[in-house]
């Protein structure tokens, strides 16, 4: 294996590259999807608190392996057939926006109820009361949990590896096949793995810091 | 942070998606292994022709036995114990109506029973690739018929008569696509293969060109074939000729691009077994029995005409 330094070295560096891509997208993704079912749980309508409690019932619950197969297997049979890369994506963004939503809605939750009635009371609405006072009080709790999910996100893109993805997992197993060296190949990944997440918890720790408010 | 969610590290993550992929593997066929491919008259014939081929097949002289033979017990005994599997499809399958075993495999254990005792008659030992050498070694079995792949290792356990079949990477693809009937057809396609098989390594090599896409196993990338996900499936030709074999909407097409020769196990205590099989096949393969045989069989999975059979002895442990 050593002896192939640069095409191991342009392969797990491909790998890599389509990980970083796919968490970044499962992320935003999520944050996006996972702010709108929290606003949905949380809206006086009770019908949309319904779908959302739904929402996060089902994505949450459902083994990420198993909703990928689904995904990738499943949909074409209903005649949906998307490239692979997108359609692991989109599953992994709709399942983690299950668990960004119960942070926010917990982020939210941690503003005392005092602050919505005085925004109530200054006669602000659902949406202002949201956007000018509660989420930007809900923001700094959420932090750190949310950099939880990223980390979270990046290792759990090493699944899309069992339905076809190329990423840095799905690399390794080619290497593996090639070279006969697992142990090398699965520490290599590691490694990437490992820096990859570190670097995000730090993130996650400078920007709690920068938004730290006085209460 | 919930306990019951999967976390995925790197190399347990590989062992739960095989398990959880198992589980739940979509369009996995549950039907009875019927000859679902041709229709039923078709399958009548095949079947025919099958038991009129091995009514045809060839009687050893007396004078081709010695006395004290292993070849002679077995004359004796008047049944060959034939070592192998009633699973796999066209090779040795047991037809869950007559309960005879039929298949490529099977086949050429009957007419070996019938060369050396004058009738069809064999009894199955069912083995695994872990017992394989043990039971031949031990005397519970005459010979394994059992998609034996020939590898120095296992010849220093056992006699390997043949080869007499050729395996190795063949190609599947949906029953409609007629742009792919060689390897040299894959280079620009997607072609699926399973995440634990070397076959990966040889589609690179023979189509570097192509895209290759691992799943987990045979279900997911027969489903990544039907759906249009991938153009084309490579794996060894006996696991593609066993899927065709239960869904009739894929096929296979050509013959192996890759050498797997599979043998005729025989225990390395009786040495004159193994050069009485391979005088048998010679035998067999000269008349075109082998030929008729395989048409019957592998032929109803394959495209194409019958292979020329593997030069006797031309592989390092037979």
């Amino acid at each position: 294996m050593f002896t192939h330094v640069d095409a191991v070295a342009g392969q797990l560096g491909r790998g890599l590259l389509l990980t970083l891509a796919m968490t970044a997208l499962t992320f935003t993704g999520a944050v996006a999807g996972g702010l709108v079912v929290a606003v949905l749980r949380i809206c006086p309508v009770a019908p949309l608190r319904a779908f959302g409690a739904g929402y996060v019932a089902v994505f949450r619950n459902i083994p990420l392996l198993v909703l990928l197969v689904l995904f990738v297997f499943g949909l074409p049979d209903l005649g949906l057939l998307y490239p692979l890369f997108a359609t692991v994506t989109t599953a992994m963004a709709l399942y983690w926006a299950a668990f960004v939503c119960e942070v926010v809605r917990s982020g939210v939750r941690a503003v005392p109820r005092g602050q919505a009635e005085a925004a109530r009371a200054l006669g602000l609405g659902f949406g202002q009361c949201l956007r000018h006072v509660i989420l930007p009080q809900a923001v700094r709790p959420m932090v750190q949990p949310l950099g939880s999910i990223f980390i979270g996100c990046a290792l759990s893109t090493s699944l899309a590896a069992a339905v076809g993805v190329a990423e840095l997992t799905g690399q390794a197993e080619f290497l593996t096949l090639r070279y006969d060296q697992p142990l090398t190949s699965f520490a290599l990944t590691t490694v990437v793995y490992v820096a990859l997440t570190l670097t995000s918890g730090l993130v996650a720790g400078r920007v709690e810091r920068k938004l730290a408010v006085a209460r | 942070m919930r306990l019951s969610r999967p976390r995925p590290a790197l190399g347990a993550a590989s062992a739960t998606a095989a398990l959880a992929l198992t589980l739940t593997a979509c369009g996995g066929s549950t039907t009875l292994p019927a000859a679902s491919g041709s229709s039923g008259s078709a399958a009548a014939d095949a079947s025919k022709t099958y038991d009129e081929i091995l009514a045809a097949a060839p009687v050893a002289s007396a004078g081709q036995i010695p006395a004290g033979s292993l070849m002679a017990k077995i004359k004796k005994r008047g049944t060959l114990i034939v070592g192998g599997t009633d699973t796999s499809a066209l090779f040795s399958l047991k037809d869950p109506v007559t309960g005879e075993l039929t298949g490529f495999d099977a086949g050429l254990a009957a007419m070996l029973a019938k060369y050396i005792t004058g009738k069809t008659s064999t009894k199955l030992v069912q083995v695994s690739v872990a017992t394989r050498e043990q039971l031949l070694r031990n005397g519970t079995v005459d010979t394994v018929f059992a998609t034996y792949s020939i590898t120095p290792e296992r010849a220093k356990k056992v006699d390997f008569a043949g080869p007499y079949y050729s395996s190795g990477d063949a190609i599947l693809v949906k029953k409609a696509n007629t742009g792919i009937t060689s390897v040299d057809d894959l280079n620009g396609k997607t072609v699926c293969t399973q995440s634990g098989s070397t076959a990966a390594n040889d589609i690179k090599d023979f189509a570097p060109k192509s895209k290759v896409i691992l799943f987990d196993g045979n279900s997911q990338c027969v489903q990544a074939v039907k759906q249009g996900r991938a153009d084309a499936y490579v794996i060894d030709q006996a696991i593609l000729v066993g899927t065709q074999y239960r869904d009739p909407s894929v096929k296979v097409v050509g013959q192996p691009f890759t050498t797997d020769p599979y043998g005729i196990g025989t225990p390395k205590a009786d040495p004159e077994m193994k050069t009485f099989v391979d005088a048998w096949l010679k035998k067999i393969e000269a008349s075109g029995a082998w030929a008729k045989l395989w048409k019957a069989t592998l032929g109803t999975a394959v495209t194409g005409t019958a292979p020329k059979p593997p030069v006797i002895g031309s592989v390092e442990g037979s």
